[in-house]
């Protein structure tokens, strides 16, 4: 008996993917979970593996495709089953919507017919006044099992001379083929494209970007966020030349104790800061929280977020326990996740859940800055760079090094006195950084 | 400048260029005391005389090769067959003789012969009379291939055709001899062998035609612009040699082509121009170059059967709406 295989949920936050490749073909045997496809979700791309065993009878939407949950995307069932009526019947490949068509008005265009490349021979219906019936569709070529980006050779040379990033694109020709227009959007309407002709100080065509998941999801959350969220900053400057000797010192000791041949481990700034906030949390447990319409949530776990740039724009693998862990795991396990999160590699439970965010833009030069909440989180530390600057030490002016911090706080959960006391307590850490080591 | 019908153009560049020169003259049925079968030898009988202007029996062979002997030994021939498709009775001429003695004497023996008559569909005058030719001869290396939509173009690749000292082959229509339209009147206006014209600017499609298929094209690109699609029209003038560089450079504009002919799609023309696109042109396509062309059947009898073969400016829409995937 043929079982249509719908879109799995692939991660908590999901309700559309991106079919970015199939890794089986029409008429593959298939066993329990077997690779089918790769999916990309609004955060990162999904392995979805088989539930079923049988074989793949039928691919109902081409790689490039996005989809939403619950919808048939292939067909799977005993080898030479008819599948003709569970296809016909599933929507299939017309109910996929290529993402650069979404900005279409309706009736744009619908899905090319299969075999769309075939030249046209006849003339119109119309035009022979004669009723017809519809073309019997011939079965859809397969899609590439290998991943290979399909696109028009000239959307590869734009993709070469832009530096796009192809496979992040929706292709809406024939077999999910990417075609200029899936570039450059819609095409002006006639009314627009009369009147194209540039005036003097009229914008000039720009370079358009297609939306990837990623920057969908950031703008969605974010917007969300900076507008239903009551933000309120807290900034302060600490001392930072107890943390930098404490750093020199971890970083020339193990180097000096790496085992032979092994490259030594590094401690960074924000490792440190990672680990101190955890304390503070601990002891500030106000500031773990998330706001809800019945109740403050307290988490009894301290989970950090770390905010990662990648070239589409941002994640936010989550560290969890801090608290409970070493400043060298925190190390590795930062490092280990930025990696991935550059990679796409990073699995949707790895990036959700935090109870507390910390930004650090201290690498690009920033001395301080005020981040927008990662919701449902109550609170984001935003974290410069540390810089050297006169200081006043008793009566004199001195070379020191401080560090600009920056907590923006959701009012529904931390109260201003309250958002002072966890900084005040993450200040105490940071002067006093061993004890960030006992913590 | 004057305006002259289609049949008057070829006519003047005829009349100017054997007053220009004595070798120059006109053999074929129907040429002299009928004054052309359409009309196009019009007043020459008169004006030059039975010596110039040749009544031919009904003997493709024997007259092409009459006049391929001739243009051998120094003289300028211009043969007029009644339809192209009679050339096929003389094909053995054309393509043994006319096009490979150049080659074969190793360059000692030229051939500057003009063959021209309508060719591609009409109205109604059955299978045998409404082949497209320019798909068989344009085959041959040897053999020069003209094919003009516009009376001016007419007038001037005659001239060069005339002028040249190898074999052109130079198709009409039978259906463009009463397109009127303005042809410079100077007796040096020629026009180049080999180089195409841009008859429509755009800058979604290239759509690729010559000869009749020219104004058809320039039809549907007056639909497609009440679409919002931005047609651009090459019309190539001549097939043999071939302007690559025109249409290469159209293709860079547009990223789709769509090539309109009349006569059967089977190793035509059009997919020899598509394989130049996707040889010169591959980086710039957005989407397979598609053709536009006379259905793969011999031309129908019947007048609604004739009309569904023949590509219509609705067959080149289609096709473009393919290339720009809105089909």
């Amino acid at each position: 008996m043929a079982k249509v295989l719908e879109l799995p949920k692939l991660s908590p936050t999901m309700e559309e993917g991106q079919i970015s490749a199939w890794h089986k073909k029409e008429g593959d045997a298939i066993d329990i979970d077997d690779l089918l496809a790769e999916v990309e979700t609004d955060k990162a791309t999904m392995e979805y593996k088989s539930f079923d065993r049988g074989t793949l009878l039928k691919i109902l939407v081409p790689a490039g495709s996005v989809v939403q949950l619950g919808q048939p995307v292939a067909i799977i069932g005993a080898p030479g089953e008819d599948v003709s009526a569970l296809a016909g019947g599933s929507g299939g490949a017309a109910a996929a919507k290529p993402s650069a068509a979404e900005a279409q008005p309706k009736g744009e265009r619908a899905a090319p017919p299969a075999g769309g490349d075939a030249p046209v021979t006849s003339p119109p219906p119309a035009a022979r006044g004669e009723a017809v019936s519809p073309p019997t569709q011939p079965a859809a070529p397969q899609p590439s099992s290998n991943g290979r980006v399909k696109a028009s050779p000239y959307v590869r040379k734009l993709g070469r001379e832009r530096g796009l990033d192809l496979s992040s694109v929706a292709g809406s020709g024939p077999r999910g083929r990417i075609v200029a227009r899936d570039l450059e959007g819609l095409k002006p309407a006639p009314a627009a494209a009369a009147a194209k002709a540039t005036a003097p100080g009229e914008l000039a065509a720009p370079e358009v970007r297609p939306l990837s998941m990623m920057r969908k999801a950031i703008a969605r959350r974010l917007t969300e966020s900076k507008q239903t969220v009551p933000h309120f900053y807290l900034s302060i400057d600490v001392d930072a030349d107890p943390l930098n000797a404490l750093r020199e010192q971890i970083n020339a000791d193990l180097a000096a104790t790496a085992a032979e041949g092994e490259k030594p481990a590094k401690v960074s700034f924000n490792d440190l800061l990672v680990k101190a906030c955890a304390i503070a949390l601990v002891r500030v447990p106000e500031c773990n929280a998330q706001f809800t319409p019945d109740a403050i949530l307290v988490h009894q776990r301290v989970d950090i977020s770390v905010a990662v740039a990648v070239p589409e724009g941002l994640v936010t693998p989550v560290v969890r326990d801090v608290d409970r862990k070493q400043v060298l795991d925190i190390a590795a396990e930062v490092r280990e996740l930025a990696g991935r999160a550059k990679a796409k590699k990073l699995r949707p439970e790895e990036m959700a859940n935090g109870t507390f965010s910390i930004s650090n833009l201290g690498m690009y030069g920033i001395d301080n800055f005020g981040a927008v909440i990662n919701p449902p989180e109550g609170a984001i530390l935003a974290v410069g760079q540390v810089r050297q600057e006169p200081v006043v030490r008793g009566e004199q002016i001195v070379p020191g090094r401080r560090l600009s911090m920056t907590l923006s706080c959701d009012h529904r959960v931390v109260d201003g006195a309250v958002g002072a006391t966890f900084l005040k307590v993450l200040r105490q850490l940071l002067e006093h950084p061993t004890q960030i080591l006992l913590g | 400048m004057t305006v002259l019908r289609f049949r008057e153009a070829v006519r003047a560049a005829m009349v100017e260029e054997m007053e220009r020169d004595e070798r120059v003259y006109l053999v074929g049925e129907e040429v002299g005391h009928y004054q052309g079968a359409y009309k196009v030898t019009e007043g020459m009988l008169d004006k030059f005389g039975s010596r110039r202007v040749i009544d031919a029996p009904i003997t493709e062979s024997g007259f092409t090769g009459i006049s391929i002997g001739a243009a051998m030994v120094g003289l300028r021939p211009i043969v007029e067959y009644m339809t192209w498709n009679f050339s096929a009775v003389a094909f053995d001429q054309i393509l043994n003789n006319a096009a490979k003695l150049r080659q074969m004497s190793g360059g000692q023996l030229s051939i500057p012969l003009v063959l021209r008559a309508p060719n591609g569909s009409a109205k109604q005058v059955g299978s045998q009379h409404s082949h497209a030719m320019e798909h068989f001869y344009a085959h041959v290396p040897g053999l020069k291939v003209l094919a003009p939509a516009m009376p001016a173009d007419a007038k001037g690749l005659l001239k060069s055709a005339i002028r040249d000292d190898n074999p052109v082959l130079f198709m009409e229509s039978e259906t463009l001899y009463g397109v009127k339209g303005e042809v410079p009147d100077d007796p040096d206006f020629i026009v180049p062998l080999g180089v195409a014209s841009i008859v429509r600017e755009g800058t979604d499609v290239s759509i690729i035609a010559w000869s009749r298929m020219v104004h058809v094209a320039i039809e549907a690109a007056a639909e497609l612009e009440k679409e919002g699609i931005s047609a651009e029209i090459v019309d190539l003038r001549s097939l043999r040699p071939l302007d690559e560089e025109t249409i290469v450079k159209s293709v860079t504009k547009t990223h789709r082509a769509v090539v309109a002919h009349e006569g059967w799609p089977y190793g035509g023309v059009g997919a020899e121009i598509a394989d130049r696109i996707q040889r010169l042109a591959f980086d710039e396509l957005d989407a397979p170059v598609l053709r536009a062309t006379t259905l793969d059947v011999p031309m129908p009898y019947n007048a609604r059967l004739e009309q569904y073969v023949i590509p219509q400016a609705s067959r080149i829409i289609e096709n473009v709406h393919r290339v720009l995937y809105k089909s």
